[in-house]
């Protein structure tokens, strides 16, 4: 086969055997859910904690109002104040303690996708010399009319 | 409910949790390890050679868009930085590039994310990079101009 020029990442296709890629996969499999196990649980007890105390049902009273927007309940703040203050990981170790249907999860998933992790990815984003108002300003947007529109229409 | 089973509850649900991710995650890394092993990336982005011309920005710039987009945004970020110094990369291209990529990315990994917790998946996915690209187009027509076409040679990073 004709070798083309690369313009990529790494070049060392041929010193990895199928074995060892498969194996790395693994590996960095195991280590993520490390990670996220990290996350996941603490965010999980915190909410459990939260929804026996009361403290929970109080927080999202107060916040209904502005979650009713998004046709979201008041505690869904909490999802997506992880999701963009920590990552997706902890959004998601939210959402599972909560009870939440089809079309709130469906209109969650969207909102975080288009705006999470932002202390991190705005960081990454930076580097490459954009401006962090652009960056948050468009993610911040495309979250918050998604959400809106997604209320109206599904 | 006790205090004991609250909070045990609390535990065990939260390992519940993991191990549905776990699922997901594990076979995923997998395949990206195989997608960037086996350059299947590079030949995804020259399938996608004529994505740029609607997106506004060079022809050799969508192996790092692609990237971004299956790998993550520091992956493709890291890309963007390496043609930004070698001198390939135009403020055009870079914004555009940047735009895109802040609103989709690693959407593999996501989108199996919010499917785990009974997102619809296809859904996310195709609105996500509809959006991604209608953005991008809409910045190219209205902004492009004002950017400028020069090539960034100094990088600071």
């Amino acid at each position: 086969m004709k070798i083309r020029k690369s313009n990529g990442t790494n070049n060392n296709r041929n010193k990895k055997t199928f074995k060892e890629t498969l194996s790395n996969g693994f590996k960095s499999g195991l280590n993520t859910t490390w990670i996220l196990s990290k996350i996941i649980i603490p965010v999980y007890f915190f909410i459990t904690i939260l929804k026996y105390t009361g403290i929970l049902k109080w927080f999202s009273l107060k916040l209904a109002p502005a979650m009713g927007i998004f046709g979201l309940p008041g505690e869904a703040a909490l999802v997506l104040v992880l999701g963009n203050g920590i990552n997706i990981y902890a959004a998601i170790g939210a959402v599972a303690s909560l009870t939440l249907n089809g079309k709130q999860i469906t209109i969650i998933a969207v909102m975080l996708s288009f705006s999470h992790s932002l202390f991190t990815e705005t960081a990454v984003a930076k580097k490459t010399g954009i401006s962090v108002a652009i960056v948050l300003f468009i993610r911040l947007s495309l979250a918050i009319s998604s959400g809106i529109i997604l209320n109206l229409v599904i | 409910m006790d205090i004991i089973s609250i909070l045990s509850e609390g535990v065990i649900n939260g390992m519940k949790a993991v191990f549905t991710i776990a699922k997901i995650v594990i076979p995923l890394m997998i395949a990206m390890e195989i997608l960037k092993d086996y350059k299947v990336i590079d030949k995804i982005s020259k399938l996608l050679k004529p994505i740029s011309n609607l997106l506004g920005i060079s022809k050799n710039l969508t192996f790092p868009l692609v990237i971004g987009l299956i790998l993550g945004l520091s992956y493709g970020a890291g890309v963007i930085i390496k043609e930004a110094k070698e001198g390939e990369l135009s403020k055009k291209d870079l914004y555009l590039l940047i735009i895109f990529l802040v609103a989709c990315h690693s959407v593999i990994e996501d989108t199996l994310l919010f499917v785990a917790i009974g997102a619809n998946g296809w859904f996310l996915i195709t609105i996500r990079i509809i959006i991604a690209i209608i953005l991008t187009v809409l910045v190219s027509k209205f902004i492009g101009k004002y950017l400028d076409e020069e090539n960034i040679k100094k990088f600071t990073t």
